[in-house]
C-alpha cells in the first residue's frame, strides 16, 4: 500500500512552476495585465490552456476569444490568477488517470465548474478577492495526488473498501499520517503560492480545528462546493465521490443558503 | 460503487447529493452484478453522507434493492439517517413503503444472522403496534431481549438512561420482513425459528447458505424452535430429510424442539426421526443439560469425530493462501512478514495466552479452512487501518479482526477462482480465547505455518 517514502517521492518529483508561468503571475499580482498578456504569449502551452478555457460554455462568451491581453482583459486580474494558477495545476495532471475513470476534459470541467461556482459563492458571502477566488484552484491538486499515490494499490484498495466504507484520504492518514491535503500544502508551498490558500485547501478537508473565522466559513462552502461537483453522474462515474469523506455535519449550517447560491433544483431527475 | 460487507449485511454508501440525474451513475451494471452475486441476508443504503435526496435518486436505488430481494429473499433497505430524514422518506413512500427503515446499520444488525452469541438489550418504541409487535417478534427470534414501550412519554423517559440498553430502536420500519428463518446462536449451537405452516416455500426462507456455513465453520448442534409451528406438508418433510442428511455428514445433529404432531400426521415425525432428527417438548430439555448438550455437539465444537485429511490439491494452493495472508498484513500496516517455517501436524499454539485467533472456511470445488492465531499487539496492529485509532476495546478489535480475515479470504476465492475452482467463503469466526479454537481445531491435522513479523510470531494454519 501507500508509505511514508512514496509520498517522499511525490513530493519530489513535482517540478517547479515554469518560469514563464511565475513571470505572468508576478505582472498578474501587480495588476498589471498587459505585461502579463505579453509574457503569457511566449508560452504556446499557456496561450491554448488560456484560449480553450475561456472559451468553454462555462464562460458565456458567445464569439470565439483568441487574444491573450483580450482573454486577461475580460477575466480581470482576481480570474486571472485564479486561471494561472488552474493552469498551473494541469502540470500535475497525469497522461493518463489510473485511480479515477477521469479524461482531461472531464477534469477541466471539473476546474472551469468549481471556479465559476467558487466566485458565485464568494460574492455571495463579501469574500471576493484575489487570494480567496484562487483558493480554489489548489483543491483539484487533491485528486491529483490521490490518483497519482493510489493508482498503482487499485486492487487493494478494492479489497479494503469491500469490507469497509473508507475514503482514500483516511486510507492515507491511517497509513502514513500524512493527509492528501498535507501534500496539497506541499505543492503549494514548492510553488510559491500564498499560505492563505494552502490553509483554506487544507481547511476544506472538514478535519482542522482551531480555524479563524473567515477560514472557517470558507472551508464550510469549499468542502460543500466540492461535495455538490462530486455529485455529478461524470464523477460519481469515475469514483470521485469516495474520494475524502464528506462532513455533513461541517457543512449543515450553510446548507440552505448553498443551495439558494448555487441555484440547485431540487426536483432535478 | 460497490456495496461494503459486513457478516452478512452489505451497505452502498453514497455522499453527497442524491437525485434523478446522477442516482443512476453511483451503479453501474458490474456493480449490479457484483451486489446480485453477494452471499447476504440483508442489502443497505446509508443515508449518513447524503445531505440531500429526492424521490428520484432513491428510486434508483430502491429499485435495485427490491430488485435482489424478490431474487433472493433477503431483508432491503435504508439505513443511518435523523429524524427529518425519515419523515421525509415516509412521506415520499407512504403506504407503499415495502422496504426497511433502520435509524442506524447496528439497529439493522441486530435483524440479521450472526455467528456470535451475542444478545443485546433493546429499547423498543414504534408509534404503529403491528411494527412494534413485528419487531419485538423478529428481535426475540435473533436471540435479543427487546423492552418494548407503549406509549412515547414512556420510551422518552426509559430513552434518558441509554446506558441500560445495548441498542434503542426508534425511527424504525419494518418493511416485508420475516422472509427468512431467524436464526440466532448460543453457545455452540444454533436456533432456528420456524412458524405457522411449513410448506415448499421453507426453501426458500431457510437460509441454507448460512447454514451451510456455520457446518463448515465447525458448529454442530442445530436447534428448529418449532413451538409456533401449526403443521407441515410432504415438501417441508423432503427439506427437513435432506437437511438431515446433509447435516449427517459433518457428525451434525438437528433437533426440533415444542413441535406438535397435531395437524401434522404422526408418521412424519417417524421419518423425521428416521433421517436422524432428534426432537424435544423443551428448549430447556436441551440447553439446560450440559451431558445433553455435549453429546449433540453443542457444548463446543469438539464433536466432529471424522477428521479430514488435506487433498493434493489443496496442498497445492498453499503458496498462493500463505501470499493472500502476508500480502493482506503488509497492505494493513506496510510493513513484511517473513516465513519461518512450515509443517504439516495439528494446530499447536506454544502461548495459548494474549493471542486472538480467527478463522474463514471456504467451500464448493475445494473446501478447507484458514485459521490465523496472533499475539494481541499484533492483531491491534494489523486492525489499526480498519479502526483508526490504537484502542484496546476487545469487540472492536475483533470485529476489525473478522474483516482483516475476510479480506484474506476474499483474496484465497479470488485466487481459487482463477484457477477455476469456484468456491464460496463463509463468515468468518473470531475467538479472544484460544483455547476455545484450540478445542474445535483438536485433531484436525493441516500445514501450521510460523510466520513472524516485526519481531513477533504468528501462526497460519490451513487445514479441512
Amino acid at each position: 500500500m501507500v508509505t511514508k517514502d512514496e509520498i517522499e517521492r511525490y513530493i519530489q518529483n513535482i517540478p517547479p512552476a515554469p518560469t514563464i508561468v511565475k513571470q505572468t503571475l508576478d505582472y498578474v499580482r501587480l495588476g498589471d495585465l498587459t505585461k502579463a498578456a505579453k509574457c503569457a504569449e511566449e508560452d504556446p502551452a499557456l496561450k491554448l490552456y488560456l484560449k480553450t478555457l475561456v472559451n468553454r460554455p462555462v464562460y458565456g462568451f458567445r464569439n470565439e476569444v483568441s487574444d491573450v491581453s483580450q482573454i486577461f482583459g475580460i477575466l480581470g486580474v482576481s480570474t486571472a490568477q485564479q486561471i494561472l494558477y488552474n493552469y498551473l495545476m494541469s502540470v500535475l495532471v497525469p497522461k493518463q488517470w489510473e485511480l479515477f475513470h477521469l479524461t482531461h476534459q472531464e477534469f477541466y470541467d471539473l476546474q472551469a465548474a468549481l471556479s465559476a461556482k467558487w466566485t458565485k459563492i464568494l460574492t455571495h458571502l463579501s469574500l471576493l478577492n484575489r487570494e480567496s477566488e484562487s483558493a480554489i484552484t489548489l483543491l483539484p491538486a487533491s485528486i491529483i495526488v490521490c490518483d497519482a499515490l493510489f493508482g498503482a494499490h487499485k486492487s487493494e484498495v478494492e479489497q479494503l473498501k469491500s469490507v469497509k466504507a473508507l475514503d482514500y484520504n483516511t486510507i492515507l492518514y491511517r497509513l502514513c499520517r500524512s493527509t492528501l491535503f498535507d501534500i496539497c500544502t506541499q505543492i503549494a508551498l514548492k510553488w510559491e503560492i500564498p499560505p492563505l490558500i494552502s490553509r483554506i485547501v487544507h481547511a476544506a478537508s472538514g478535519n482542522d480545528q482551531d480555524l479563524k473565522p473567515t477560514e472557517k466559513v470558507l472551508a464550510q462552502w469549499m468542502h460543500l462546493l466540492l461535495f455538490f461537483e462530486l455529485s455529478q453522474g461524470t464523477y460519481v462515474s469515475a469514483g470521485l465521490n469516495e474520494f475524502i469523506e464528506f462532513k455533513i455535519e461541517f457543512v449543515q449550517d450553510i446548507y440552505e443558503t448553498f443551495m439558494q447560491v448555487v441555484e440547485y433544483d431540487e426536483s432535478n431527475g | 460503487m460497490r456495496a461494503t460487507v459486513k457478516g452478512r449485511v452489505a451497505v452502498f454508501h453514497p455522499q453527497g447529493f442524491l437525485d434523478g440525474n446522477n442516482a443512476p451513475s453511483f451503479l453501474t451494471i458490474e456493480d449490479i452484478k457484483a451486489t446480485e452475486g453477494l452471499n447476504i441476508d440483508m442489502l443497505l443504503v446509508s443515508l449518513k453522507k447524503v445531505i440531500f435526496f429526492n424521490k428520484n435518486g432513491l428510486d434508483v436505488f430502491i429499485r435495485l434493492l427490491i430488485n435482489i430481494r424478490n431474487q433472493k429473499h433477503i431483508s432491503v433497505g435504508l439505513c443511518d439517517y435523523d429524524t427529518p430524514k425519515f419523515k421525509t422518506i415516509q412521506t415520499f413512500y407512504g403506504s407503499d413503503l415495502n422496504f426497511s427503515l433502520f435509524r442506524t446499520e447496528k439497529i439493522a444488525e441486530l435483524f440479521v444472522a450472526t455467528n456470535k452469541s451475542d444478545p443485546k438489550t433493546v429499547l423498543l418504541y414504534n408509534e404503529d403496534p403491528s411494527q412494534r409487535s413485528a419487531m419485538a417478534i423478529e428481535l426475540f427470534d435473533y436471540g435479543h431481549n427487546p423492552i418494548i414501550v407503549q406509549s412515547k412519554k414512556e420510551f422518552d423517559e426509559k430513552k434518558r438512561n441509554p446506558d441500560l440498553y445495548d441498542a434503542i430502536i426508534e425511527d424504525t420500519y419494518l418493511g416485508l420482513f420475516g422472509q427468512k428463518v431467524a436464526t440466532r446462536v448460543t453457545g455452540n449451537a444454533i436456533i432456528y425459528t420456524i412458524s405457522n405452516f411449513l410448506d415448499a416455500e421453507i426453501g426458500n426462507s431457510f437460509n441454507i447458505a448460512y447454514h451451510n456455513n456455520s457446518l463448515n465453520v465447525g458448529f454442530r448442534l442445530f436447534i428448529f424452535d418449532a413451538y409456533k409451528v401449526v403443521s407441515m406438508n410432504i415438501h417441508a418433510l423432503n427439506f427437513f430429510t435432506k437437511l438431515a442428511s446433509s447435516a449427517a455428514e459433518y457428525n451434525a445433529t438437528i433437533c426440533f424442539v415444542g413441535m406438535t404432531f397435531e395437524k401434522t400426521p404422526i408418521t412424519f415425525k417417524n421419518d423425521l426421526e428416521d433421517a436422524g432428527i432428534i426432537f424435544f417438548d423443551q428448549m430447556e430439555d436441551i440447553l439446560k443439560n450440559k451431558e445433553l448438550l455435549e453429546e449433540l455437539g453443542g457444548s463446543s465444537a469438539t464433536a466432529s469425530k471424522q477428521t479430514r485429511a488435506l487433498t493434493k490439491a489443496l496442498v497445492n494452493e498453499l503458496p498462493g493462501f500463505i501470499d493472500a495472508t502476508v500480502s493482506t498484513l503488509a497492505m494493513m500496516t506496510n510493513a513484511k512478514a517473513t516465513k519461518e517455517s512450515m509443517n504439516i501436524q495439528p494446530l499447536e499454539v506454544k502461548e495459548s495466552q494474549n493471542q486472538y485467533a480467527s478463522s474463514i472456511g471456504f467451500y464448493g470445488d475445494m473446501d478447507g479452512m484458514i485459521i490465523l492465531i496472533f499475539p494481541k499487539t499484533i492483531a491491534k496492529k494489523a486492525c489499526e487501518l480498519l479502526i483508526g485509532e490504537e484502542t484496546d476495546n476487545e469487540e472492536a478489535i475483533l470485529d476489525s479482526l473478522a474483516e482483516f480475515v475476510n479480506i484474506i479470504g476474499g483474496r484465497a476465492k479470488t485466487l481459487l477462482g482463477e484457477k477455476k475452482n469456484r468456491v464460496d467463503i463463509t463468515l468468518p469466526r473470531t475467538y479472544s480465547n484460544v483455547n476455545a479454537l484450540l478445542e474445535m481445531a483438536q485433531n484436525k491435522k493441516g500445514v501450521q505455518v510460523d510466520l513472524s513479523f516485526e519481531g513477533s510470531h504468528f501462526t497460519f494454519f490451513l487445514t479441512r
